[in-house]
């Protein structure tokens, strides 16, 4: 299995980027995009370079996709994924996995019941500063971490019938975006003890979204997650990883390597500028190969399903915190993740 | 007609924020430094020769001179309230080094003595003289960013060391040194007090046994909600001593503020790492010639004594939380 035949479904954002990417890959068939509105199927499809569909029953028959791209919103993963598998498909999924862990143990069962494949798009873990970050701190550079300060954000995220401004469809800015942080943080520090958020959850959010996370890891470590849609523009992250040795500080901004600004006129009329961090492959682009090659060698992806299990249960821990004003202790599962704490131990008797 | 003079006494060279508040008052034409005093001999001596006046060893003695009108506490966290005490009770007005206590009853006996004796009591909250802090409040008091939603702060440090990790001495470590600034400054903007608060706390960073870092999470009564992070977390390689930052999110804008940001990066080979160094307004200025102007006009301070309480109370909740495991509610 040299050649893989992909399709994608939703043709919303996620779907652009993905679909773009399969593009940029030889030894892929992008050779679908399916969407319930037939305009944007059709619409990015032509793009693509590719033929669009509306019903998964016409995009399985007509074109035989080895490899189905989930992108619909996150409370209609199940049903998208589900019937993807039992048509034989492997699947790729966006993150958070579902919206409940309901749907998303039953999404797992039924993919291993199906024989197929189930990936989850925790794209963080392809960012090249967050895997150096992680590189890094696992290998001692900083030392026994103390204190971690994550933030991730920008603008109220546009999406079809305003999904994500309803807390039952998309879980709110923890749910959807903070969900990175954790499922990053947790591939540094293992799992996580307890968890304390405040969040505009349940005060007014008008198109306006914002919180604060305190994780505690069992190792100790004490984490601080921002997640923000309350910004006018932009989008933003920061990452700062302090240890008994040491410091490691990232920010978006401070990465901008190319800065463009355009003279306002007849063609751009607002004056515009474009802030650019270009890299050869996309995280986007490096995830999604990732997960092919998986398929095609059968091995371990970096991030599992039950990762992305993991980190909704820290992401709803968190909403349940928010709403109760009281800190949520997650069920004690052992450390399995390459534990910091153990090769740090490692690192310390060395000196 | 002979010149006046504002006379001030400095009680204690163990914060060494004393040595930068005795620099600016020596450099104040309308300021004497009359008279120092310190329980360390030596510390005291040395703080004479670089700034004049008279030395006591007994700080009593130095409340009995009729040239002071004022006096600045820079002692251990735990002996502000006895010194602030005496000092109202010889009728000095008093500038004193943050935290203003480690026990609430401290405080408030501070407060109470200092009224009684109508004397001024200003707590050394400098970070409200901050230029950018500044603008920052007159963004959000104009109403640009509309209604306050959320405050993210952060005053991230280092280990200072010595009496700042005994307990005794300090009532804690970076948490007690470093929460009350910028829940002062969140209090400030948002017109409202802390009703909740909850905390991680712990020693991670160093052999000490005062803890070293936290992270708090903070409710106020108006319903805006915050986090606070005051960790000794920056390595001695840092190319400063820490930050002070806030963001504040509202329903029609942001700001985000580094209080540190006006600076150069200077690269210097002997040094072994680069620094920061700093160009903005100094902010203990602004402290002092508020501090000196309320005493000589007979002005309230801007910064109270209540203001000083609260922030205490904030963290004194945040270590009890830590404890238990739970929000403490404070009102
Ligand atoms: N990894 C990341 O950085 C990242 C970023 C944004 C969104 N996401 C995730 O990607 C997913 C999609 O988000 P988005 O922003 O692209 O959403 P979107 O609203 O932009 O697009 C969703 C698309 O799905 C289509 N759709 C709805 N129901 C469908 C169905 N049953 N079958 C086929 N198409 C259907 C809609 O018509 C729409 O075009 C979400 O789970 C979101 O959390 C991930």
């Amino acid at each position: 299995m040299s050649r893989l035949k992909v399709a994608v479904v939703g043709a919303g954002t996620m779907g652009t980027v993905h679909s773009e990417a399969y593009r940029e890959m030889a030894d892929v068939d992008l050779v679908g995009i399916l969407d319930i509105r037939p305009e944007a199927a059709q619409r990015l499809a032509a793009r693509r370079e590719t033929a669009a569909y509306t019903t998964l029953n016409a995009l399985i028959q007509a074109a035989q996709p080895d490899v189905v791209d989930v992108c619909v919103p996150t409370y209609l993963h199940r049903q998208v994924v589900e019937a993807a598998a039992v048509a034989g498909c492997h699947v790729i999924c966006e993150k958070p996995i579902a919206r409940t862990l309901a749907d998303a143990e039953a999404m797992i069962r039924v993919c291993q019941a199906a024989g197929v494949k189930l990936y989850i798009a925790h794209v963080v873990r392809f960012f090249p500063e967050y895997r150096r970050a992680h590189d890094l701190v696992c290998d001692g550079a900083v030392g026994r971490v103390g204190v971690v300060r994550a933030m991730r954000g920008g603008a109220f995220p546009v999406g079809w019938e305003d999904w994500y401004a309803n807390v039952a469809k998309c879980g709110t800015v923890i749910v959807d975006s903070m969900i990175h942080d954790f499922d990053f943080l947790r591939w540094c520090f293992g799992e996580v003890d307890r968890v304390y958020a405040k969040s505009q959850l349940g005060r007014d959010m008008v198109q306006s979204d914002h919180a604060f996370v305190s994780l505690r890891f069992q190792n100790g470590v004490i984490a601080h997650v921002e997640g923000t849609w309350a910004y006018p523009s932009g989008f933003y992250t920061e990452l700062e990883m302090a240890g008994a040795k040491g410091l490691i500080e990232f920010r978006s901004q401070d990465a901008i390597a190319v800065h463009t600004q355009i003279r306002q006129s007849e063609r751009a009329h607002a004056g515009v500028q474009v802030p650019e961090s270009p890299l050869v492959k996309s995280p986007y682009q490096l995830e999604l190969e990732h997960f092919l090659e998986c398929i095609r060698r059968d091995v371990q992806p970096l991030v599992t399903a039950e990762d992305a299990c993991k980190a909704l249960e820290i992401s709803l821990a968190a909403l349940a915190s928010a709403r109760a004003g009281k800190p949520v202790r997650l069920a004690q599962t052992p450390n399995t993740t390459a534990s910091v704490q153990e090769r740090l131990t490692r690192g310390n008797q060395d000196d | 007609m002979t010149e006046y003079h504002l006379g001030v006494g400095i009680l204690s060279f163990a914060h060494m924020h004393a040595y930068t508040y005795a620099d600016i008052l020596r450099r104040m034409p309308s300021v004497r430094i009359q008279a120092v005093a310190d329980f360390d001999e030596e510390r005291g001596r040395a703080a004479q020769a670089r700034f004049g006046g008279a030395f006591y060893q007994d700080y009593q003695a130095l409340l009995t001179r009729d040239d002071i009108e004022a006096v600045i506490v820079c002692s251990e966290n735990s002996r502000h309230a006895e010194m602030v005490i005496a000092a109202a009770q010889a009728h000095k007005h008093v500038l004193c080094e943050k935290p203003m206590a480690t026990r609430v009853e401290d405080a408030q006996r501070m407060i109470e003595t200092c009224r009684q004796h109508g004397v001024k009591l200003q707590i050394a909250f400098p970070v409200r003289y901050c230029s950018p802090l500044r603008r920052l409040k007159q963004t959000v008091d104009a109403g640009r960013l509309g209604r306050i939603v959320a405050i993210r702060g952060t005053n991230h440090g280092q280990n200072p060391g010595g009496w700042f990790v005994e307990r005794q001495w300090s009532g804690g470590g970076a948490v007690m040194d470093h929460t009350v600034h910028v829940v002062d400054i969140m209090r400030w903007l948002t017109h409202s007090e802390v009703r909740e608060v909850y905390a991680e706390i712990d020693t991670r960073f160093y052999d000490i046994e005062t803890d070293d870092c936290g992270l708090l999470m903070l409710e106020f009564d108006n319903g805006v909600f915050a986090s606070h992070d005051p960790s000794w977390s920056r390595p001695q390689t840092y190319p400063t001593w820490g930050d002070v930052t806030l963001e504040v999110v509202g329903t029609e804008g942001i700001t985000r503020v580094d209080a540190l940001a006006q600076h150069l990066n200077v690269y210097q080979d002997q040094e072994g790492r680069y620094q920061h160094v700093f160009f903005g307004d100094s902010m203990d200025a602004g402290l002092l010639t508020d501090f000196v102007a309320c005493v000589r006009t007979d002005k309230e301070p801007f910064i109270s004594g209540e203001d000083g309480l609260r922030a205490l109370e904030v963290t004194l909740a945040a270590y009890e939380s830590a404890q238990s495991g739970r929000p403490v509610r404070l009102r």
